[in-house]
């Protein structure tokens, strides 16, 4: 049976297509003008050139905050996966008056907003020597990306039956063995997917890292954000181009990993 | 092995972890949650207090000078329009994508989800080249005939207003879809059943039940917009700062560190009251569960 | 084909319960249990829910640390030992299958945990499994099989490291009727055939009764009465039991005199004479105590009763029932309706019993046999 198409539901449609144009179209406007001859960003993009990205890949500070941002990210993404996931299994399983506790702390670093904690973060680096560094940078990190590690952790290991790890133990297994061989290997996919948003929200901060950043080491967005600020060069559409195109991968695995992890779900 | 209750705390007993078990587990989180966000903003509030002597002068210079009190306002006033505009955006998108099945779901869950996950800066970057003296919306303009002299768009709030509700759209679209979604499908056939039309049905039985979506996005996008930093800072023009670029600027321009503290208290201590207050209807869960 | 054990000569261990106590907070879960279990019997556990009944069990598996009292497993302490050392097997209600290991993983599991070598393993497994008649269902996975035969690899597992005590906590509550018959009979079998001891929870009266060698009938975390099923059924040891064990027939009575026989004044004025052997409770003159009949008892008509006259206190007694439904239920016919008192009376007669003209509405008269009424105290509530 189809719906009846009438007038509310077509304005409905164009007002909402209207909308998505709203959120796809400046993102998607980067990708030709990346390829555009222009020296200056003008509109419309003319000719096609690689240049940009050359410039970009040719480039020793490009090179080094891209090289920055993927060390801190991926040091994050292992970071947070391993600190969340213990501390969600502790509260999933464990026997804890530090619930609420734990939750207040864990939705702090969603709602206080960046600016402060950069700011916080800046003086205190200072003071310690850890401004500027790979060690400072994958903290702040990690504080921010733990509640994202967290939630997803906390949806996978709520949906695994804590039987299952009473009938391992009942098996011979210790709590460890009952972890390494039935939890972890159920949840893996979350895990997975977890990380790899820790990766991606990490690898894109540009707050914490604008403060935390020092003369030399400074992360690929604050080194965009510098550009944007002060030249706005066409390197950066082509830089947004690798971004996006990033961001699509990182979904898609994200996708791949969930789909896993409902398939394997539903056995159980 | 004596008591129940201590062996407890050293020994599983196969169901739930040891207690000390939980406590090791939990041990690294809650350091580096002491250790990299609760103690460094608890120093900058002391700090706001403190310095240069024990004092509340740090905050009486937020309010006693109007070029400070306009910038309150206008962050104040810009994380409301956001938040109003995302709304009229955003629900109807919401609804669609509740609605739609197979490939236009897709569609509008990709539309909707890849920004979310894209850089804030390539989001911001993509909106200063469309607002460039000779960027996609003069050229359009002019081409079109509606003006001869390129626009003003560049460093004006109307930008910053336009680009944070951009950004932020994503965070109101998806607790309203969340909350659409939890409404049975019966109750739209019951009301049909029952002689409603299809407005009414929508006013009298959708639309109250999706308000806890639209009150936690709301006020999710209020939040974040309070603090946003990189799209003001970039989009916007110096004489008209909000409260995140002003603490900027008393950092690394002014290095006024107990008057930039005392506005991060400011911001702070707003943010957390409202999220505390509204801290049952705020379901970040199920944001992360529909984003990831 | 008769299947091949692997486990020819495991005997079962002996279990002992003593003084367990376990609070949750305020709330008494079990109040003091003693338990002794002989080595190869088969107990079963039986209450409503929050009968302490599970936790018994999960004190006896190591998934419940008791607050006192001690748990014994051939005179070992091992109240406090974590589960994973007490060597017992477990099935548990929801199958709780590894789902992403293959059956054969599955069974070897527990093989695995205790360190032998995978071939070895996986060799056990597959006589383990055709034990409970699923050889060749190795290679597949647990969402792959119906739910009584994953229950079955379950048993397989928990039976495949020839533990010497076998808990199951519910275990075929989760199958439809026909499938639990059946597992009723396969657990019995396996029972017999590994002479392993089992402590098996249920709420379900007729599983408990058809399965084990004694029952321990539990409520508020106290056992009301152990003993084999005939014993529990013919003469439950108090009003509990007398009421949750099948069905049964409640009359308020007057205890008048103890002599040879009870005289007990019923509620309609008649005075009987009830054998001594009658009173399940010591009785006292003057004494409220409730009269309990099973339905099945009841015979339709004065029938002997009437014929021996005088003699009636030994061979029964004669009750007027003005009937309110007749239900017809395949192997028997229930007989529903009031004594003169208003009390409501069930008959349970067999499903071929000719009822003549009886209808709704009539008044007919049944024979309580002496030897089927019980009597106990009522306390006072």
């Amino acid at each position: 049976m189809k719906a009846p198409t009438d007038r509310g539901a077509l304005l409905l449609g164009a007002y909402v297509y209207a909308v998505l144009a709203f959120i796809i179209v400046p993102l998607v406007i980067v990708i030709p003008m990346s390829f555009s001859q222009n020296d200056y960003l003008a509109f419309p993009p003319t000719g096609f050139t690689l240049k940009w990205y050359a410039e970009y890949f040719d480039s020793r500070q490009w090179r080094a905050a891209t090289w920055l941002s993927v060390q801190v990210a991926f040091l994050t993404a292992i970071c947070a996966s391993l600190i969340g996931t213990a501390a969600t299994y502790a509260m999933v399983r464990g026997r804890s008056r530090l619930v609420s506790l734990f939750q207040i702390l864990l939705i702090g670093p969603i709602i206080v907003p960046h600016i402060a904690l950069a700011v916080g973060l800046y003086l205190f680096f200072q003071t310690i020597g850890l401004s500027g560094t790979v060690p400072g940078f994958v903290l702040a990190h990690t504080v921010l990306t733990l509640p994202f590690v967290v939630f997803t952790m906390a949806a996978a290991l709520g949906k695994v039956d804590a039987n299952l790890e009473s009938a391992a133990m009942s098996c011979g297994a210790t709590r460890l063995q009952a972890f390494r061989f039935v939890t972890l290997p159920l949840v893996l996919p979350s895990l997975a997917s977890g990380a790899l948003f820790a990766f991606i929200i990490s690898f894109d901060e540009p707050v914490v890292s604008f403060f935390l950043s020092g003369i030399r080491q400074k992360t690929l967005p604050r080194r965009m954000f510098e550009d944007i600020e002060q030249n706005l060069t066409p390197v950066i559409p082509a830089i947004a181009t690798l971004l996006i195109v990033l961001s699509i991968l990182i979904l898609l695995g994200g996708h791949a990993l969930r789909s896993r992890s409902k398939t394997q779900s539903s056995a159980g | 092995m004596k008591g129940g209750s201590r062996s407890r705390f050293w020994h599983s007993d196969g169901r739930r972890l040891s207690g000390l078990s939980t406590v090791l587990l939990l041990v690294p989180f809650f350091a580096v949650i002491a250790f990299v966000f609760v103690y460094p903003i608890a120093q900058l509030l002391v700090i706001s207090v403190a310095e240069p002597h024990p004092t509340l002068g740090n905050y009486a210079r937020v309010v006693d000078n109007p070029v400070h009190v306009r910038v309150l306002m206008r962050t104040l006033w810009t994380a409301a329009l956001v938040t109003a505009l995302s709304v009229v955006l955003g629900f109807p998108v919401a609804y669609y994508m509740s609605r739609v099945k197979g490939v236009r779901a897709a569609l509008v869950a990709v539309c909707v989800i890849l920004p979310l996950w894209s850089s804030v800066l390539v989001r911001t970057a993509a909106w200063s080249f469309l607002f460039q003296r000779n960027g996609l919306i003069n050229s359009a303009l002019m081409a079109l005939g509606l003006t001869s002299q390129p626009f003003k768009l560049l460093y004006t709030q109307s930008a910053v207003v336009i680009a944070m509700t951009h950004v932020l759209l994503p965070f109101m679209i998806l607790p309203i879809y969340g909350s659409l979604r939890s409404i049975p499908n019966d109750y739209v056939r019951a009301a049909a059943v029952l002689g409603a039309t299809r407005l009414r049905t929508f006013l009298e039985v959708i639309l109250p039940l999706s308000l806890s979506g639209v009150v936690s996005g709301s006020l999710l996008v209020f939040l974040t917009a309070l603090g946003f930093f990189i799209t003001p800072a970039l989009l916007g023009s110096p004489q008209e700062m909000m409260i995140s670029t002003l603490v900027s600027k008393q950092i690394r321009e002014v290095l006024d560190w107990p008057f930039a503290a005392a506005l991060v208290g400011v911001l702070t201590v707003f943010v957390t009251v409202l999220a505390l207050v509204f801290s049952k209807t705020l379901r970040f869960d199920r944001l992360m569960g529909s984003a990831s | 084909m008769k299947p091949i054990s692997t486990t020819s000569a495991t005997a079962g261990a002996s279990v002992r319960i003593s003084r367990l106590e376990k609070r949750f907070g305020p709330v008494v879960a079990v109040d003091g249990v003693d338990l002794d279990i002989a080595a190869g019997e088969f107990i079963a556990l039986l209450g409503p829910s929050g009968s302490g009944k599970t936790t018994i069990l999960m004190s006896v598996a190591g998934f419940e640390f008791p607050t006192s009292g001690a748990i014994e497993v051939d005179s070992e302490d091992l109240t406090y030992v974590p589960s994973n050392r007490r060597n017992l097997g477990m099935v548990f209600q929801n199958y709780t299958l590894f789902p992403h290991m293959t059956i054969l993983d599955n069974v070897a599991f527990p093989l695995k945990m205790r360190g032998l070598p995978r071939a070895e393993g996986h060799a056990r497994a597959e006589a383990a499994l055709a034990t409970v008649r699923l050889a060749g269902y190795g290679h597949r996975r647990p969402n792959e099989l119906s739910g009584g035969q994953q229950q079955r690899v379950a048993l397989a597992r928990a039976i495949v490291y020839q533990p010497r005590v076998l808990l199951m906590d519910e275990p075929l509550s989760a199958l439809d009727k026909n499938l639990r018959e059946d597992m009723q009979l396969e657990i019995k079998r396996l029972h017999a055939e590994l002479g392993i001891t089992v402590i098996f929870v249920t709420h379900d009266q007729g599983e408990a009764l058809t399965m084990a060698d004694r029952i321990a009938v539990l409520k508020d975390g106290r056992i009301q009465q152990l003993g084999p099923a005939r014993e529990l059924y013919e003469r439950p040891a108090n009003l509990f039991t007398a009421g949750f064990i099948g069905e049964m027939n409640f009359v308020d009575v007057m205890v008048k005199s103890i002599g040879a026989t009870i005289a007990v004044a019923l509620p309609w004025g008649e005075t009987w004479q009830l054998p001594a052997a009658a009173a399940v409770d010591a009785m006292e003159p003057a004494q409220a105590a409730v009269l309990a009949v099973r339905p099945e008892r009841l015979e339709l008509g004065a029938g002997a009763a009437g014929q021996v006259g005088d003699r009636q206190a030994v061979e029964g007694q004669v009750i007027k029932v003005t009937l309110s439904d007749i239900v017809y239920a395949g192997s028997a016919l229930l007989l529903i309706g009031r004594l003169p008192d208003g009390t409501e009376i069930r008959a349970r007669l067999p499903g071929a019993s000719r009822l003549g003209s009886l209808a709704a509405g009539d008044v007919a008269s049944f024979t309580v046999p002496a030897e089927a009424a019980l009597l106990y105290r009522r306390s006072a509530r």
